[in-house]
């Protein structure tokens, strides 16, 4: 159904869409929305941001509403691009460090928006229409390049790698709320829908084009690569955010392979993960309420006296890993039947990293819940009704998903069209018995690990340490504590020097105006005006040597 | 004993009817009821009436400012009957049909403005006056030379006559002979470099209402009009000469402005950018094109103008602050806000800033130059023009802009008839400006003067 409404002409309408995708995501958003909101009532009581807080997040519900139902390629671009403003103002309003964090996000999401502008033009241009229902395009040469662009913005907003590096420094320094909202659900929802817009619809994208093994690739890389990352992270809410960034790449990887399989194990994977890492961030919000902390190195032991936040983590936290029978298991499993489709490298990258995965929740629960208890945190109690009733119902709605699975996957397959599902249906439980079998040995070892290490070292939180502090990965991990790798130091790096360059030729060009033009100005009025003597007799011979130059010239 | 009182007064108001009186018959569309009193062979084109426009518009200024600066009852009553002396040597240069008569009006041109430069009585004024004496009297032999020669050569002295004659004359040496002296001749007049020599001499040591009659119109009718006149009407327009014209024209322009840039004395620097004024119109001139010689005129009758106007406000200045010497002048817009803001408005139409005046004839000027192939020049054109409003601009500030130094504490803003001038020059320079196209159509339609 598409209603259009006239708005700036050339081809700019508002029109809006609703058919599956868009439906699916905009009722999604608003529930997460609404359970946000419902959080925040007593997390946000006696923070001086609250007002503001509430504010922006309601108006990012307008945008995130309006940008998935958007059905005109500008018409989207405009609430995209509101969804910066607000983003930046509830990581600004945190504490009084978010500044530069705020800047950096908006930066980074700011750029690769930039670059969907331009991909949105070139679209637009390709296709002779800003439409988004009757764009479709072959990925040649030019629709590549417009595909590329619009995938850039669409990725950076999932917050894939290499635009990722604002999420870890907006665990800390923004509100918990907008972790849960933002990264963890809102920004996977939109950046993977356009995704799912772009490979689906916009453009025929297809397993021989060369976009799908570099989408495979750049899924396969953030996956593990963030999901390393997060094994060593001793903040609760920095580790969640890392593995946000991980997941993500699992949705990258499935819509990637351009097989059905695949695709739909990543969209299902999309409402999954928006599921169980809101959830997360809530309990990690609950646990920074109750003790105010959330350094792992201060925690541990509050099991008993937060029973149903430990309860509603361990649910997510099993999802997530892709246990059976919980959501995560069965997106993991579609995943993986796509990539293993595509390239056997791709469906291994998957596995490692759901090892990992599993690795490092089974260390923060450990940690956070498990450990032995701290003194500080004896008088700790459980969470208010209206925090716990958010995470409750997301927790009972990832076991939904995954024992019922006909029920969403149900709503995703008409998303791609009958005929590319030529008639086989994805739900139930996975066909191919042989990766089922992977995955559970995958995740036994995972948990033979996490023993090892705690037996080793003596704590939860310690568990991994016999990873981070391996031969080479110790190096590569100090340096990327140390921001080393983060792409946007290195372009603040390099914008620097290019600036002190700028002002370096800037200040050879005022030379050249202030200094040498008023010396050379000055050199030849003084000669002249001392060539004035003021004796009439020379004037006279001036005007007679003239004379006689003139008639020379003129009459020979 | 020349009469004083109130018979100076009746003096000084006829005096100011006639010149406004010429002003307003320039203006004015049909002249033929006035034809029978005149029996006199005239040229009264456009070039004409442009020129008397300016005469009338100078001279009427000249008069007022000599009113207010000149305190001698005597002194000023011999200042008026050598401007009307004056003002016939000019309306006669202007409007004459044959070489012998231009010389005779050019001489009683230059003979009331050497007593007129010599007025005042002090040192630098009487040498000025014989500075200009002596390099006007080697004009004169020049001229005179020429003259006979042409006479030889055709046997007449009327402009169609000798024009006839150089058409059909096989010599073509001798020809030239005489056009190079009689160019040179009117270079001199019109203070062109390098035969400009008496000319910062007699702007800056002159009374001011002399300087503002010599700045403004005299050397212009006496040089430049009368060398625009023997160029189309008389000599043939062809490339030796151009480039002559062309040479001189940018030696004047450079040379004056990077003259201007190191002067301290403000009527001083004023002679030297008229110098390069003068340089541009010459140089519109030596494009031979029909669109240099409309920027030539149109940038003579500018210059007229906000010349005049600067010269005003540097006699105001100096009657006002007592000194001509820049470096010790700061700050005097605050107390004379008319003569600040009218002086702005001419340094930037000198400067050639739109929209104002000076702009479109410098554009003119560049234009025909370009178009007609000399590249070179134009763009000599186009830096002096930026040094102009560097030398211009540097006047402005140290005169006007910033706070005002104690020694001018007491300063006001000048008498009403400087202001007067002041403001109604100022007031078309800017309207010219904004309205260009219909000054051309309108006031400045040029016969086809280019015949050969």
């Amino acid at each position: 159904m598409i209603i259009t409404i006239p708005w700036i002409g050339f081809g700019i309408d508002l029109s809006l869409r609703i058919d599956h995708l868009s439906a699916f995501i905009a009722v999604a958003a608003n529930i997460f929305g609404l359970l946000v909101a419902l959080y925040c009532v007593p997390f946000l009581k006696g923070k001086r941001y609250a007002g503001q807080f509430y504010a922006y997040l309601f108006l990012s519900l307008i945008f995130i509403n309006g940008a998935v139902l958007a059905n005109n390629l500008i018409a989207m671009l405009f609430f995209w691009e509101g969804l910066l403003v607000t983003m930046f103002a509830m990581i600004f309003i945190g504490s009084k460090d978010a500044f530069r964090t705020a800047i950096k996000a908006f930066i980074i999401v700011g750029i690769s928006d930039l670059c969907m502008m331009l991909g949105i033009i070139l679209t637009g241009n390709l296709a002779h229409t800003f439409t988004m229902s009757s764009i479709n395009l072959p990925l040649d040469g030019l629709g590549s390049a417009a595909y590329i662009l619009l995938m850039i913005g669409a990725i950076a907003k999932g917050g894939s790698m290499p635009f990722h590096s604002w999420i870890p420094d907006a665990a800390i320094d923004a509100p918990l709320p907008f972790m849960a909202f933002m990264p963890a659900a809102i920004e996977k929802l939109m950046g993977i829908y356009f995704l799912a817009r772009i490979s689906l619809e916009m453009f025929q994208l297809t397993t021989s084009s060369w976009i799908s093994p570099l989408l495979m690739t750049i899924g396969a890389l953030t996956i593990l690569l963030a999901v390393m990352m997060a094994l060593i992270q001793k903040d609760f809410k920095k580790l969640l955010s890392y593995h946000a960034i991980s997941q993500v790449g699992y949705m990258i990887l499935g819509i990637g392979t351009a097989v059905p399989a695949g695709i739909i194990g990543g969209l299902f994977h999309m409402i999954n993960n928006a599921m169980y890492k809101s959830c997360l961030f809530l309990t990690g919000g609950a646990v920074e309420k109750q003790t105010g902390t959330t350094d792992l190195n201060r925690l541990g032991g509050i099991a008993a006296k937060m029973p149903v936040t430990f309860i509603c983590f361990i649910i997510t936290a099993v999802s997530i890993s892709g246990v059976p029978p919980f959501n995560g298991f069965f997106s993991k499993e579609l995943v993986y039947d796509g990539a293993l489709e595509r390239g056997l490298i791709f469906y291994l990258a998957a596995v490692i990293g759901s090892f990992f995965t599993a690795a490092s929740f089974l260390k923060l629960g450990h940690a956070a819940f498990i450990d032995k208890p701290r003194e500080e945190h004896k008088d700790v109690k459980e969470v208010p009704f209206a925090m716990q009733l958010p995470m409750i119902l997301i927790a009972l709605g990832c076991v939904i998903f995954g024992v019922y699975n006909s029920l969403p996957i149900g709503l995703i397959q008409p998303m791609l069209g009958g005929h590319s599902l030529e008639g086989r249906s994805f739900a139930g439980f996975p066909s191919n018995m042989v990766l089922v079998v992977i995955t559970l040995i995958v995740l036994a070892a995972a948990l033979l690990n996490h023993l090892y290490g705690v037996r080793a070292k003596g704590s939860g939180l310690k568990a991994v340490d016999h990873i981070h502090y391996a031969p080479v990965l110790s190096g590569i991990y100090d340096r990327a504590e140390k921001k080393v790798f983060d792409p946007y130091n290195i372009g603040i790096y390099f914008v620097t020097w290019f600036s002190k360059a700028l002002n370096w030729i800037d200040k050879a060009v005022d030379w050249i105006y202030e200094t040498l033009t008023v010396k050379i100005a000055y050199f030849l009025t003084y000669y002249i005006r001392k060539a004035h003597t003021g004796n009439y007799a020379v004037y006279m011979a001036w005007s007679l040597a003239g004379l006689l130059v003139v008639i020379i010239y003129l009459v020979i | 004993m020349p009469p004083a009182g109130m018979m100076r007064k009746a003096a000084f108001w006829a005096c100011l009817a006639m010149f406004t009186g010429q002003i307003v018959l320039v203006l004015m569309p049909n002249l033929s009821a006035f034809e029978p009193f005149f029996k006199v062979d005239l040229i009264v084109d456009e070039l004409s009436k442009v020129v008397l426009f300016c005469v009338g518009l100078v001279s009427a200024t000249s008069l007022l400012s000599g009113e207010y600066i000149i305190k001698d009852e005597y002194q000023k009553f011999n200042f008026m009957n050598l401007l009307l002396i004056a003002l016939a040597g000019m309306n006669g240069v202007i409007m004459v049909k044959d070489v012998f008569s231009l010389y005779v009006f050019l001489e009683i041109t230059a003979v009331a403005s050497f007593i007129l430069i010599s007025l005042g009585r002090d040192m630098g004024g009487l040498e000025a006056a014989f500075k200009y004496l002596i390099l006007s009297a080697i004009a004169s032999v020049i001229m005179l030379s020429s003259i006979s020669l042409l006479l030889l050569l055709s046997g007449d002295t009327s402009f169609a006559g000798i024009n006839a004659a150089i058409m059909t004359s096989p010599h073509s040496h001798l020809i030239m002979f005489a056009m190079g002296l009689f160019v040179c001749g009117l270079f001199i007049k019109g203070g062109l470099m390098p035969f400009h020599g008496w000319l910062p001499y007699a702007y800056s040591a002159a009374p001011a209402p002399v300087s503002i009659l010599l700045a403004g119109i005299v050397t212009k009718t006496a040089g430049i009009y009368s060398l625009i006149r023997i160029m189309t009407l008389v000599f043939a327009f062809n490339d030796p000469i151009k480039y002559v014209l062309l040479f001189v024209g940018a030696a004047s322009i450079i040379l004056g402005a990077f003259a201007a840039m190191g002067q301290s004395d403000f009527k001083r620097m004023l002679a030297y950018s008229s110098i390069s004024q003068m340089g541009y119109i010459v140089i519109g001139l030596g494009c031979g094109t029909m669109l240099g010689i409309f920027g030539a005129v149109f940038h003579l009758l500018n210059h007229a103008v906000f010349k005049t106007l600067l010269f005003v406000n540097a006699a105001a200045v100096e009657s006002q602050a007592g000194t001509r010497d820049m470096d010790k002048m700061s700050g005097l817009a605050e107390k004379m806000p008319i003569t600040g803001v009218t002086s702005l408005i001419a340094v930037l139409s000198t400067a050639g800033i739109p929209p104002l005046s000076g702009f479109w004839s410098k554009f003119i000027i560049i234009l025909a130059l370009w178009l007609s192939g000399h590249y070179f020049y134009s763009v000599i054109a186009v830096i002096a023009s930026v040094i102009t409003l560097a030398y211009m601009l540097s006047m402005q500030r140290r005169v006007f802009w910033g706070k005002t130094g104690p020694a001018f504490a007491k300063v006001k803003e000048a008498g009403f008839l400087l202001v007067l001038p002041a403001v109604i020059l100022a007031a078309i320079t800017v309207v010219i400006g904004l309205i260009f196209p219909f000054v051309i159509n309108m006031f400045i339609q040029l016969p086809d003067l280019i015949g050969g």
